[in-house]
């Protein structure tokens, strides 16, 4: 493959890229930083690649490991991460100010549920251990199969396997223990806060009864209410969806928050 | 010829018996060795993954409570198990080679995992040994780990089989 052929190909895959490693780093600036090492790498071996996997594989695996080395030094967050960070928010006006400056003057800040149900995955997957939480966005978000996990992450396919299986459940006790959307015995209601002061024009229910996820609550078993949640994550690239701009302003905040919280609680 | 396919047939019913996640406890004055084994129709990485998962043991586990602490060799972890719930046990890991062996312990006291791979996937085994000059004078006082370490085993199979099933 020539570097013209090389650099089509790598435009292709270069937002899932972004959409993946950004919820690998919860970090626009590391996103930025190891995508963009990622071209360097890739581009100046690309005589090594030899179709072994296809090219988005190979991509991806340059990527992932990218972003092993950018987090491995990083403690994990805890589960009860989007609560601590509530309350840092409470406490910080200039947070605030800043994403109702972002309401009134950018197009993409129209929040509705589904991007905050995204967001939230995103910081508590960072709860799960690394390998964990990459195997689950490969396969569950980017469609990689077990084999494909097993090449990137230069490991067996029954080690990946563990990695998905503890991955999900372990996802399954956080969210039954803690969303009130899949369980009415759940503590948190962020999301619908969150839409009242962000949107409060928005109908709540009606909302509500668009996502698969809170119509099939009452009946579904988790396991079908975490797909149908990572379902939700799909449909939406941190990048570009409607409300892009909030999200990622919030997101900048609660990986600030976590620095520090993480740092004082060493 | 007789004898010898009868002393076959033992031998493997023996080897049966073994494997079959039964647990066997040898009392002696000084020590008590509790042993089990089990097939497991899962690859040893798993097994092993899940044994050395600290903090993922109690949500498939069932005789643990908790598991605090990094299983590294070297490392030293603070396990609760159900049989004592009130106690915390300080183990340090003493011994780790992956997909092989694992040994904890402290004083008291020592656990051994082997793993073997066969052809079905792992052959399982635990043991504990626990003695010492003392061990007479509070032997008595010490629960059985049988029902217990055929639990620990029943789980870890179950977790593993499900584990090695998923797509």
């Amino acid at each position: 493959m020539d570097a013209k052929a090389f650099t089509s190909e790598f435009e292709k895959v270069k937002p899932q890229l972004k959409s993946y490693i950004l919820r690998m780093t919860a970090s626009i600036q590391d996103t930025e930083d190891i995508v963009q090492d990622t071209w360097i790498k890739a581009s100046s071996n690309l005589a090594s690649f030899k179709g072994e996997s296809s090219l988005k594989t190979w991509i991806f695996s340059i990527a992932s490991n990218l972003a092993i080395d950018n987090l491995r030094r990083k403690k994990r967050w805890p589960e009860n991460v989007t609560d601590i960070c509530k309350e840092a928010a409470k406490n910080d006006m200039s947070h605030f100010q800043e994403a109702m400056k972002i309401i009134e003057t950018s197009e993409y800040a129209k929040f509705e549920i589904k991007e905050h149900i995204a967001f939230c995955f995103l910081c508590i997957a960072k709860s799960l251990p690394l390998e964990q939480h990459l195997c689950l966005l490969l396969k569950e978000i980017h469609d990689f199969k077990v084999k494909e996990l097993a090449q990137i992450l230069q490991t067996t396919e029954a080690l990946i396997k563990y990695h998905l299986y503890s991955a999900r459940q372990k996802m399954i006790e956080v969210f039954d223990g803690r969303c009130a959307l899949i369980n009415k015995e759940g503590m948190c209601h962020q999301c619908s806060e969150i839409n009242g002061i962000f949107n409060p024009k928005q109908n709540l229910q009606e909302e509500l009864v668009k996502i698969k996820m809170t119509k099939e609550a009452g009946k579904a078993d988790k396991e079908r209410l975490l797909d149908l949640r990572m379902e939700v994550l799909k449909e939406i690239n941190p990048y570009t969806s409607g409300a892009h701009e909030l999200q990622l302003h919030h997101l900048e905040h609660n990986r600030r928050v976590m620095e520090e919280y993480l740092e004082k609680n060493d | 010829m007789k004898y010898f396919f009868t002393i076959i047939m033992l031998m493997t019913s023996f080897a049966a018996m073994a494997q079959n996640g039964k647990a066997t406890t040898v009392k002696k004055t000084f020590n008590r060795t509790t042993t089990i084994s089990q097939v497991i129709n899962a690859d040893p990485s798993i097994v092993w993954a899940l044994l050395t998962n600290g903090a993922d043991f109690s949500r498939w586990n069932s005789t643990i409570v908790s598991i605090e602490g990094d299983i590294q060799k070297g490392e030293k972890i603070k396990l609760k198990s159900t049989l004592d719930p009130s106690r915390t046990f300080k183990l340090k890991v003493k011994e780790m080679v992956p997909d092989q062996t694992l040994i904890w312990g402290d004083a008291m006291g020592k656990r051994t995992y082997t793993l073997e791979k066969s052809d079905s996937g792992t052959l399982f085994k635990m043991e504990e040994k626990i003695g010492g000059f003392m061990f007479p004078l509070f032997a008595n006082k010490i629960p059985s780990f049988d029902e217990s370490f055929e639990q620990f085993t029943a789980d870890l199979k179950k977790e593993a089989e499900t584990i090695a099933k998923s797509n």
